[in-house]
């Protein structure tokens, strides 16, 4: 739909105003043009007004939520009568002067009889298609390429996954368990394959325990935290921990060989206190073992055993 | 029924059975190096027609781990290794004497209880829900068929409405067993009645409470009952997908799972039109990425949709707008486990386990400091004293009970006054705890209840989602309030401000990780408040865990100047000559307990 919008007025000046992009600024502008009286078009690029500020929790610097700004300027501007939304459109051609400016607005199809719609969203609940990224404002993967190895893998980390309706958490964990953590490149790269907003990779790459997104050790060392293992004096395992291996909980040695993590727990309560190497599970650890037990991880990796290693020989 | 893999073994007929557990606790000790070991001589020895090991699912008892039991005699033996077994194998099958060495010893006394039926520990229990564990291998359908598998689902799907099954779960009293025990009978008629395309249910085995266990233990001894549950309430909502949620710290229980549902799908069980009724019904596992908030049902939804598991307002219910906007009925792994013996065995007689308001048996994991660490099942109504006392056998080391810590980190502490209180919902409630997923922490003297207090606001605070201001900011606050306490920096009204952020947190907060956060704080005061003053007054940690408010002492009379400590010291600040009674350089120690540790003559007293 092309719409030429063209005002005559007696003086050569017109008395509307078209603002381009309807972010917070836009819509500022809008408000105080269309309260001076001046007939505004506002002309957006995406299907609705707000722009970044609707995405942020917070502003800056007085840490404010950013809807309660915002959201009353919406409720405004959509209600002005002097201000006209044209969302979903390009600015397509500019023709004349200053003051006087014939635009032509180039409108995309929304499939929609806008003048019956309510708004009520009945359609967008029940379309099968989900995760369509509107607000993917930059290229996730810009100018990061991953070379053959990594994006094979990634590859066949995505397929085994097609099938499911949310496979993010899947791969990442998948991707996690390849490198030890999630390298930034191929997270960028995950979330362009699935079609989600990097910040919501981000999201889930930051909340959940089981992530790193700082290169791991060789063997990592989880000390359960679990209150059976509380009680047990868990927590003076991971303090002499700390001091034997010289990082802190979360922290990688510089030899890249161990990782130290808390981990909720494990389970294994029976057991407590309770750590873990890797795949191998050492119950009723004392501070007094710590040293044996560590000794079996230097140097080379050992093969991975078909069973843990015991708790009683450490 | 599809005759594919059932093996010859589940029919033929064996002299002895050796049954070694292989829950992950005796997994760790080794159970599968003995079981090959076992295997291995008893083909030396030419018994492999007579005898047979089976690999069962975890019996409960972990602390005596690796365990084995020896049918028929039904003989208990424990703490295994590689080196008992060509002993056991020439004495107990070939001579047909048991071997007493690696019998259970109870802890007061020096007598041993060789059968499995007369030890303490099992002999107060009533199975119901781990009515298979130790019995089958869990990795075999054939065996849980053997027990009766199934049977409830056969029963169901060629006899009974939809209805019909729903008044029976109604009846029975059943109510979910992850913690806050609505009623499940309730639940499903909910989603049933609901309107949508297309129900799906869900399997909540993201167990987070640090301290509970049965879940893991459930499905990693008996797999299949879970899946029967879950395909018998399918059929009672009219669900057609399911999905199981289990965390990803439960390696082996996962690998279980996938074994039993290829098993089911291969044998009809689970898939189209499941032993030819037409109704359809089919699974899947989803793998948690480890946050505590995703036993909430509305976080553990957005995680299954693949978000960030923050929870969101209710109404609308999952039961009415739940995993993709469909109804959706969560049950925690227990509360499905249970379904199957229901159904087969009748509401009434369900009904006759337990309490007025709360039925059946409960699978508790009595752990920390008592004698007989593990699993237990009990009916409800059983008293505290019964569990940690007679089951449990007692404090270790003659030390003294102070308290039993109850529904994780939203539950609360009890103390020794209320030990003779019948467990059930409504009475755990009363005196400020919960029952929580079944969790019991036992805890003596030794334990300091500020720092417990502490140590369960730290877990939330991390695990917080941050969605409510109240939850993120408030346990913060608590926290270090608490912290400062445990420091040593304590004021008295700081006991009256933690009150205050207690009532908003728990008041102003969407789900209920932040509704029961305080919980811990409040019990702990409510139980234990000469703690508190203790260490905000006199800045004294009574329990002498505190590390700001104790100093470690060697006590000269009973040192034997054995300088196993002075070794053992990371800080090398325990002096003294040999075969004299050390000193500890009290400014410079650090505190970490080591030499306590490794003292063997108690002569390192904390103060």
């Amino acid at each position: 739909m092309i719409e030429q919008i063209t005002t005559e007025s007696t003086n050569g000046k017109i008395g509307a105003v078209m603002v381009l992009g309807a972010g917070v600024a836009g819509i500022q502008a809008s408000l105080d043009l269309a309260e001076m009286g001046f007939k505004v078009y506002l002309v957006e690029d995406q299907p609705s007004i707000g722009g970044a500020m609707a995405q942020l929790d917070k502003t800056f610097p007085t840490n404010d939520c950013a809807m309660c700004l915002l959201s009353p300027k919406l409720v405004d501007t959509a209600r002005h009568h002097n201000i006209e939304i044209i969302t979903n459109a390009q600015l397509h051609k500019v023709d004349g002067q200053a003051g006087n400016f014939s635009v032509t607005v180039k409108k995309r199809p929304r499939f929609i009889d806008e003048d019956k719609c309510t708004g009520c969203g009945t359609c967008t609940t029940n379309c099968p298609v989900r995760n369509i990224a509107h607000f993917e404002e930059v290229d996730e993967i810009g100018q990061v390429q991953l070379d053959e190895e990594d994006s094979q893998t990634l590859q066949e980390i995505l397929t085994r996954h097609e099938a499911e309706r949310a496979a993010v958490i899947s791969v990442l964990q998948d991707v996690n368990a390849h490198y030890r953590y999630l390298p930034e490149d191929v997270l960028r790269h995950v979330a362009h394959a699935l079609k989600l907003p990097l910040s919501q990779v981000y999201g889930i790459a930051t909340f959940y325990n089981s992530f790193s997104l700082v290169p791991r050790g060789r063997y990592v060392v989880r000390v359960c935290m679990g209150t059976a293992c509380h009680v047990k004096g868990g927590h003076r395992i991971l303090q002499a921990l700390e001091r034997t291996l010289a990082i802190p909980a979360g922290g990688t040695t510089e030899d890249k060989n161990f990782s130290l993590e808390e981990v909720r727990c494990l389970g294994c309560c029976g057991l407590a206190p309770v750590i873990t190497i890797n795949e191998d599970l050492y119950g009723s650890v004392t501070q007094a073992k710590l040293p044996k037990i560590l000794d079996r991880y230097q140097g080379e990796p050992v093969a991975a055993e078909t069973t843990t290693a015991g708790a009683d020989d450490g | 029924m599809a005759e594919t893999t059932a093996s010859s073994d589940a029919s033929k007929t064996y002299r002895a059975e050796l049954l070694i557990c292989a829950g992950t606790g005796c997994v760790s000790n080794r159970s599968f190096k003995i079981r090959d070991a076992l295997e291995a001589e008893i083909r030396q020895r030419g018994l492999d027609d007579e005898v047979r090991v089976v690999t069962t699912g975890c019996q409960g008892f972990c602390a005596q781990g690796p365990i084995m039991i020896f049918q028929p005699d039904g003989i208990f033996y424990q703490m295994l290794t590689e080196e008992d077994v060509p002993l056991l194998v020439e004495e107990h099958l070939i001579k047909g004497r048991p071997v007493e060495k690696l019998m259970y010893v109870p802890p007061e006394g020096d007598e041993v209880v060789p059968k499995l039926s007369d030890i303490d520990f099992f002999r107060k229990q009533r199975l119901v829900v781990l009515r298979n564990r130790g019995l089958i291998d869990p990795e075999k359908i054939d065996e849980y068929i053997a027990r009766d598998g199934y049977r409830a689902l056969a029963k169901v799907l060629t006899g009974m409405t939809s209805e019909e099954v729903i008044e029976v779960v109604k009846a029975s009293g059943l109510r979910g067993r992850g913690g806050a025990g609505f009623p499940t009978g309730i639940k499903w008629g909910l989603t049933r009645q609901a309107e949508g395309n297309g129900k799906c249910i869900i399997c909540n085995a993201d167990e987070g409470d640090p301290g509970a266990f049965m879940d893991r233990s459930i499905i990693e001894s008996d797999p299949h009952a879970v899946l029967e549950g879950m395909a018998i309430g399918a059929y009672a909502i009219g669900a057609k997908n399911g999905y199981v949620y289990i965390r990803e710290e439960y390696p082996l229980a996962m690998q279980r799972l996938h074994i039993a549902i290829d098993q089911a799908r291969e044998y009809g069980l689970l898939g189209e039109d499941i032993l030819g009724s037409g109704f359809s019904f089919d699974l899947a596992v989803h793998r948690g990425a480890g946050a505590f908030v995703c036993g909430e049902e509305t976080s553990l939804i957005a995680s299954l949709e693949g978000r960030t598991p923050e929870p969101r307002i209710r109404p609308p219910f999952p039961a009415q707008s739940g995993l993709w906007g469909q109804p959706t009925n969560i049950n925690n792994v227990e509360t499905w486990a249970n379904v199957p013996v229901i159904i087969s065995r009748g509401a009434e007689w369900y009904a006759s386990l337990g309490t007025d308001t709360s039925k059946g048996t409960k699978v508790f994991s009595v752990v920390g400091k008592v004698n007989n660490t593990g699993l237990v099942e009990v009916p409800m109504g059983i008293t505290m004293r019964e569990i940690v006392f007679d089951i449990g056998g007692g404090i270790p080391d003659g030390k003294q009970f102070k308290a039993v810590q109850t529904g994780g980190p939203s539950g609360g502490c009890i103390p020794e006054s209320l030990l003779d209180l019948p467990i059930d919902y409504e009475r755990l409630m009363e005196v400020g705890s919960i029952m929580g997923s079944g969790g019991l922490i036992v805890m003596d003297e030794d334990t300091c209840m500020v720092d417990i207090a502490r140590y369960f606001l730290d877990f939330l605070r991390s695990e917080s989602c941050g969605k409510c201001t109240t939850c993120r900011e408030g346990i913060a606050a608590m926290h270090d309030i608490l912290a400062d306490i445990c420091a040593g920096q304590g004021e008295p009204e700081h006991i009256d401000l933690l009150g205050e952020l207690a009532e908003a947190v728990s008041d102003a907060s969407l789900c209920a990780l932040g509704g029961t956060a305080p919980n811990p704080v409040l019990s702990t005061l409510r139980h234990f408040r000469d703690e508190y003053e203790a260490h905000i007054r006199d800045k004294k940690c009574p329990a002498g865990v505190c590390r700001a408010l104790i100093t470690y002492r060697i006590d000269p009379d009973k040192c034997k100047g054995c300088l196993l400590c002075t070794k053992a010291c990371p800080e090398q600040i325990i002096r003294g000559e040999a075969k004299k009674p050390q000193t500890i350089d009290t400014e410079a120690c650090i505190k970490c307990g080591v030499c306590r540790e490794s003292c063997k003559f108690d002569a390192v007293l904390v103060e």
